[in-house]
This record gives structure tokens, sequence and C-alpha cells, in this order.
């Protein structure tokens, strides 16, 4: 290595973005080129004199006064944050999230989500419309649209106490346990939770069965799981499946395989729903 | 995943959660901002811009890149638009105000006011990439993230501004 290209990696060498190799030639060029170490002690010096942080205290009022201003925007718009899905341009969902609040601030002024949600409906169109692009994100917005509070499964148990599920830390298959929702949907209660698998998304949904559920544009078609009749919303590799018993639909989120998978995983978030034998209709259990 | 668990928490808007990450994150925001404006209630306002947007729009936030990346460069944004709002010029040095102190309350050196005045000289978006990098810390990647450029053009970069910054030195020790 002669001077010149050196002196083109030097930069790098200081800031340690080079390989192995490069380092090596540079060491050796090093070792005998004093103009070359001149050169790296003065960058080295000036790297130094930036790198000098002031110890800062963060003044006592900053968060104060963002929490404030949050606030003042939660209170400003609906819970469901409607702004922030119509962020989304052209998603199906966000114009009719526009809708639901131009609908309902009129009619309810700064009212909360929960006029415009009526109890005997779950509308899993935001959820399935923005699957394609972001299942996490989707399933936020999902979470948001039902105004979900964090939870863990010891508090969802006593708060959805009238539900049969279960929110295991592990799934079968090696689904982890991420986090767990308290969901307002309408005047009654549901419970949410995420799980992951190495970067796989999996997301289970509980609420009291409900007459009509909304799907946005997708069809809902009956489906078999294990022994249990159900029906399935499919939106590409992803699958919204429902077992419905007497007291829950439990909702499953997930890309597993409906034959090989998802029955042991159904199990484990619907322990007695083998007791309460097969049901054929998903709304009317 | 702590990040993540966190993260999830923000996003259903609960404030703790949005308190912690603010916490765990808002020093080296302020910092930066600090040493951006040279001045600590320009710094306040614009940490106060850059959270608040921040956690407002957090739904943006894809998880690919550090949440610190997110934040960074929302950060350098509302400083490169507040020098532009302020005219370009110099930044007026009052970066270690009685409120700030330094290490040990220790007066700062000649050679660190230099340097001081040096960065203030800076176009602001070079000075950026140097505090990122040496005083933050930031590999190329993660400054990539931070100023949303391709990670491939960093090196040069940051060879123009330490050679800027050098000239600058240079011409102030006559």
């Amino acid at each position: 290595m002669c001077c010149e290209q050196v002196e083109r990696q030097l930069g790098r060498y200081v800031d340690d973005e080079i390989s192995a190799a490069e380092r090596e030639k540079i060491e050796t060029h090093l070792g005998f080129c004093s103009s070359c170490q001149a050169e790296l002690e003065e960058m080295r010096e000036l790297v130094r004199g930036i790198a000098q942080p002031p110890a800062v205290t963060v003044p006592d009022f900053l968060w104060a006064s963002i929490a404030r201003r949050l606030d003042k925007t939660d209170r400003t718009i609906s819970p469901a944050r409607p702004l922030r899905r119509l962020r989304f341009r052209g998603a199906p969902w966000a114009i009719a999230a526009g809708v639901v609040l131009a609908v309902g601030l009129s009619m309810f002024g700064l009212s909360s989500l929960e006029s415009t949600a009526h109890a005997s409906t779950v509308d899993f169109g935001v959820l399935l419309d923005a699957l394609p692009l972001d299942a996490q994100k989707a399933f936020r917005k999902f979470l948001m649209r039902y105004d979900a509070k964090p939870s863990t499964p010891v508090a969802a148990k006593r708060i959805a106490s009238a539900l049969n599920f279960d929110t295991p830390p592990v799934l079968p298959g090696g689904f982890r346990l991420q986090s767990v929702y308290e969901l307002r949907i309408g005047g009654t209660r549901g419970i949410a939770a995420a799980y992951d698998r190495d970067g796989e998304f999996l997301a289970a949904v509980f609420h009291p069965p409900m007459k009509h559920e909304k799907f946005g544009s997708h069809e809902n078609l009956p489906c078999v799981i294990g022994d249990h009749c159900g029906h399935k919303v499919q939106v590409g590799e992803w699958k919204l499946v429902h077992l419905t018993d007497p007291t829950t639909c439990h909702c499953l989120l997930s890309r597993v395989d409906e034959q090989s998978e998802m029955p042991a995983v159904m199990a484990a978030i619907a322990p007695k729903l083998t007791e309460t034998g097969p049901t054929s209709d998903h709304h009317h259990p | 995943m702590e990040d993540r668990l966190l993260i999830e928490r923000c996003l259903t808007g609960e404030r703790e959660a949005q308190r912690q990450l603010f916490e765990q994150t808002s020093v080296r925001i302020y910092r930066l901002l600090l040493r951006m404006t040279g001045n600590p209630d320009d710094a306040a306002d614009l940490t106060q811009e850059t959270y608040f947007k921040g956690l407002q729009r957090l739904d943006q936030f894809d998880g690919r890149s550090a949440i610190g990346s997110w934040f960074y460069r929302i950060a350098v944004n509302e400083a490169l638009q507040f020098r532009r709002r302020q005219g370009v010029g110099t930044v007026k040095l009052q970066a270690v105000a009685p409120n700030q102190p330094t290490e040990a309350q220790r007066p700062r050196t000649d050679l660190e006011l230099d340097m001081e005045s040096a960065l203030a000289e800076l176009p602001p978006d070079d000075r950026a990439l140097l505090l990122l990098r040496y005083q933050e810390e930031l590999d190329y990647r993660g400054i990539a993230e931070a100023l949303d450029c391709a990670e491939g053009t960093v090196a040069s970069r940051l060879s123009r501004a330490r050679d800027k910054l050098r000239e600058i030195l240079r011409k102030s020790y006559g």
C-alpha cells in the first residue's frame, strides 16, 4: 500500500469501518511511514476534540411539556387516532376511518370511539386491509381502533373473566408471547395477544360472540381446524381464523399451516374449546 | 426485545411507556441538539419538538433501524430547519450555560472552545454528521439511517467534513 492509498482509507480506519485485511495492510504501512503516522495522529486529535460530549442534564420541565402537548392532541383526536391512520394514503380503510371520524365528530363532538363502535360488531377491516403492507402495523391499527391498553396474562384473565381463552408464554411451534392487551369493543371487553417466532408474527384476539363481524371487502368462508368448524379470511399468506364457543370468539391471525400447525396453536389459546364440541356457526354458537 | 415491547406500548398511546422512551433516549438527543445549536433554550425547544413529532408519528417507525436513529433523524431535521428559519449563519456559542454543568464543573479549555467555534462555523449538516459519528458514536449504518442517506456516501461526506473542520481550525491558529 502506498501513502496515497493509506490516506484515502485513513478515515475509515479511524472510524473502524474497514475489513481486517485492509486494517492489516494499513498498519503494516504505518509501521514504517512517519508521514502517514503523523496524518493519523492529527486525525485522531481532531476526532478526540469533536468527541468531547458535554455532560448535560435534560431540563426537568421537558417531558411535562411534551406530555401536555400529546394530551391536548389526544383530546382533539379520538382514541383511535384517525389522523395517524390517514397518513397511509390510498389505504381503503383510511378513507373509511375518515368517514367514521367525520360522522362521529359531527354527531358526538369530541366523544370517544366507543360512540362509533357498536357493541354488537367487531370490525376486522382495518386489520385485513393493511395486512399485505405490514402485518404488525395492521395489528397495531386494530389495537388502536379498539382503544387497547397493555395488560398481562394474569390481569387479562381477571379483566375478561367471562371469556374462555389463554395466552401461554410459549405456543406449540415455538411462538413466544410478546404482549397482551385489553380491548374495549363497544361496551364489552376483549383481549389481544401478540406472539413472535424468530421474526414471524402471530396474533390472537378474543371477544364475546357477536351477531356481526366486519371484514371489509374480504370474504369470510367456512373452514375446519382440527375437530372444529370455523371461519377464515385469507389475505395473501395471512389467515384470520375464528373458532367460536358459547362464550368466546377466538381469532387467530397467522401464516401457520391450517392442517399441521394451527390445531395445536388453537388448542393452546382456546383450552376449553374441545369441551364444547364443534360449532358450525361462528356468529351464532 | 425490550425496545420492541416498549415501542408496542408507546404505539397504543400509553403515556408512561412514552415517558420511559423519552427517559432512555433524551440525554443523547438533547446533547446533540445542544451542540448543534450552541444554545440550551433552543436545544430544549427542539428536543420538545423532536419527541412530540416522533411519538405522534411512531406508527411510521418500521423497526428496521434502531429507535435511537429514528429520533436522531427527527432531531437533525428539526435542527436544520431551525437554522434555515434563523437564516444562514454560524451558531452563537453558548454551549456551556450555567444550568449545563460539564464534567466536575470544570471550565472548558481553550482547545475545547476553539473546537466549538470551529464546529459552529461548519455547515449544519456537516456538523450533524461529525457529532453523530464522534460524539454519539454511531457507525456508518446508523448515521445513514439518522441522516436518511446512502451508507456508501457516509465515509466521503465525513472525510469532507473533517477536512473543512481542520481548515477552520488551522485558520483560527493563524
